[in-house]
């Protein structure tokens, strides 16, 4: 599946309206918020239809993933969008990364845990409000709406005396060289795993982060966790790849199209993360010039 | 006093809200602890051991409260077991914190995600022990520090 989905439910009393663009969508947040009211609607609307007393519009099939032999489940459901409630532990399991790798579907999930295995974007984390207003007076109706959850300051305006980069090959090469001439320390973490540990580990005043925000939403509550006791900023561009796309560096009328609407061009079945499109773009797209590019090393014309 | 597990604990109750709906009991509803969780919570007012009367959803059954109004009422009336308190959001957190101080008893809890108790104590202090490494905390930068790395990639389920 590829594209931006929009999705209206709702009955007499609740109606939810939002869209869903990448293939992982996590729905996390205070308590009370309708998150599990939600999912039980579009449950509701999968059994029985409109006789369900549920309209739901969507240009997809919208279907709930229960624990009961969700594998079993899950490999008949396809170009659908998938929801799935919190309580259910096999969203966790290796099992369950594998059996979404590759998939033709969209899911949503309502959890607050860190599902290490899946590359979800901070840009996809989101929380449910309710923006019933003045206008909606003298209706029962309560009007609800998915808005990002991950709306995080830049941080500290201070210079930072340490560089921490998620990347080890050419975007550290690429921010490492940059730094030098500023007389900054730059690090590889080793992969976004291991930046808090970086954090907590090395020494200096302030420090500045820079990792792929296409697959770090696994990471990023614990890292905005840690910026309530330590002081750095943070740079969270969808990957190194896609920075130097933006950058227009290739000057491509076809990239700046492709970039100015990501969702239309990555297939979800192709693509687990958008990192990977834009790393496959950036190769293909400077194959045979002199700005050709490598993941594993730095063009010095870089 | 409190006690927080982080990570994967096989024997907490994991789907608090099935549990919940298969083991509440009506006198669970006479609390004043139980109506001023709904009350702050779900905005419902307890109509009676059965129902509740929500801001949003109207006169609901206990079964369709909040999950996290669930997870409290559960930790406040079986403090013997440990509950996936990951099933709360923040704006529950100062809840089970009272909750440990109304019991004489230890409570614990498990938790797959930083929980934020700081918000609505505005810096004032707490205590807890974090089970994983039993180190007490007693404000939000000890417990930052020793909680982030027993919710690593490896400490997952």
């Amino acid at each position: 599946m590829k594209g931006r989905h929009e999705i209206l439910v709702k009955d007499a009393r609740v109606q939810y309206k939002f869209a869903i663009e990448r293939n992982i969508t996590i729905l996390r947040g205070d308590s009370a918020t309708g998150k599990t009211t939600l999912i039980e609607m579009i449950g509701a609307f999968q059994r029985n239809g409109d006789q369900s007393g549920v309209a739901l519009k969507a240009d997809k099939p919208c279907v709930v993933l229960y624990e009961q032999n969700w594998e079993l489940v899950l490999g008949t459901i396809h170009d659908s969008i998938v929801f799935i409630d919190e309580g259910s532990p096999f969203i966790s399991s290796h099992d369950f990364a594998r059996a979404i790798r590759g998939s033709d579907n969209y899911y949503v999930i309502a959890t607050r845990h860190s599902l290490y295995d899946l590359p979800y974007s901070i840009k996809e984390i989101y929380g449910i409000r309710n923006t019933t207003r003045k206008r909606y007076q003298g209706t029962k109706r309560l009007y609800a709406e998915f808005f990002p959850l991950i709306d995080y300051e830049t941080g500290s305006s201070r210079n930072p005396d340490l560089v921490v980069v998620e990347d080890t090959n050419a975007g550290y090469e690429f921010f490492q060289h940059y730094f030098a001439r500023f007389h900054i320390r730059c690090i590889s973490a080793q992969g976004k795993s291991k930046i808090i540990k970086a954090l907590i580990e090395e020494e200096y005043n302030t420090a500045l982060v820079i990792a792929d925000g296409a697959a770090f939403g696994p990471v990023i509550e614990r890292l905005l966790g840690l910026r309530q006791v330590k002081d750095f900023s943070i740079f969270l561009p969808e990957s190194f790849e896609w920075l130097v796309m933006r950058s227009d560096v290739l000057n491509d009328n076809e990239i700046r199209t492709i970039l100015d609407a990501p969702s239309e061009h990555i297939a979800s079945e192709t693509y687990f993360s958008w990192e990977q499109f834009f790393t496959e773009m950036l190769i293909d797209r400077s194959r045979g010039t002199y700005l050709a590019y490598v993941k594993n090393r730095l063009n010095k014309t870089t | 006093m409190l006690n927080i597990y982080f990570g994967n604990m096989p024997e907490a109750i994991y789907d608090t809200a099935s549990y919940f709906n298969h083991t509440y009991l009506d006198s669970w509803a006479e609390d004043k602890l139980t109506k001023a969780i709904l009350k702050d919570i779900d905005k419902a007012e307890v109509l009676g051991p059965q129902a509740v009367k929500s801001k949003a959803l109207g006169v609901i059954p206990m079964t369709k409260i909040s999950g996290g109004a669930k997870t409290l009422l559960l930790i406040d009336h079986m403090p013997e077991k440990v509950f996936n308190a990951s099933t709360s959001g923040d704006n529950c957190a100062k809840w089970i914190l009272k909750i440990a101080d109304l019991h004489k008893e230890d409570i614990t809890i498990n938790l797959h995600h930083l929980m934020n108790f700081d918000p609505e104590r505005k810096g004032k202090s707490f205590e807890f022990r974090i089970v994983n490494t039993g180190t007490i905390v007693h404000n939000m930068k000890e417990y930052v520090l020793a909680a982030l790395p027993l919710l690593g990639e490896e400490n997952s389920g």
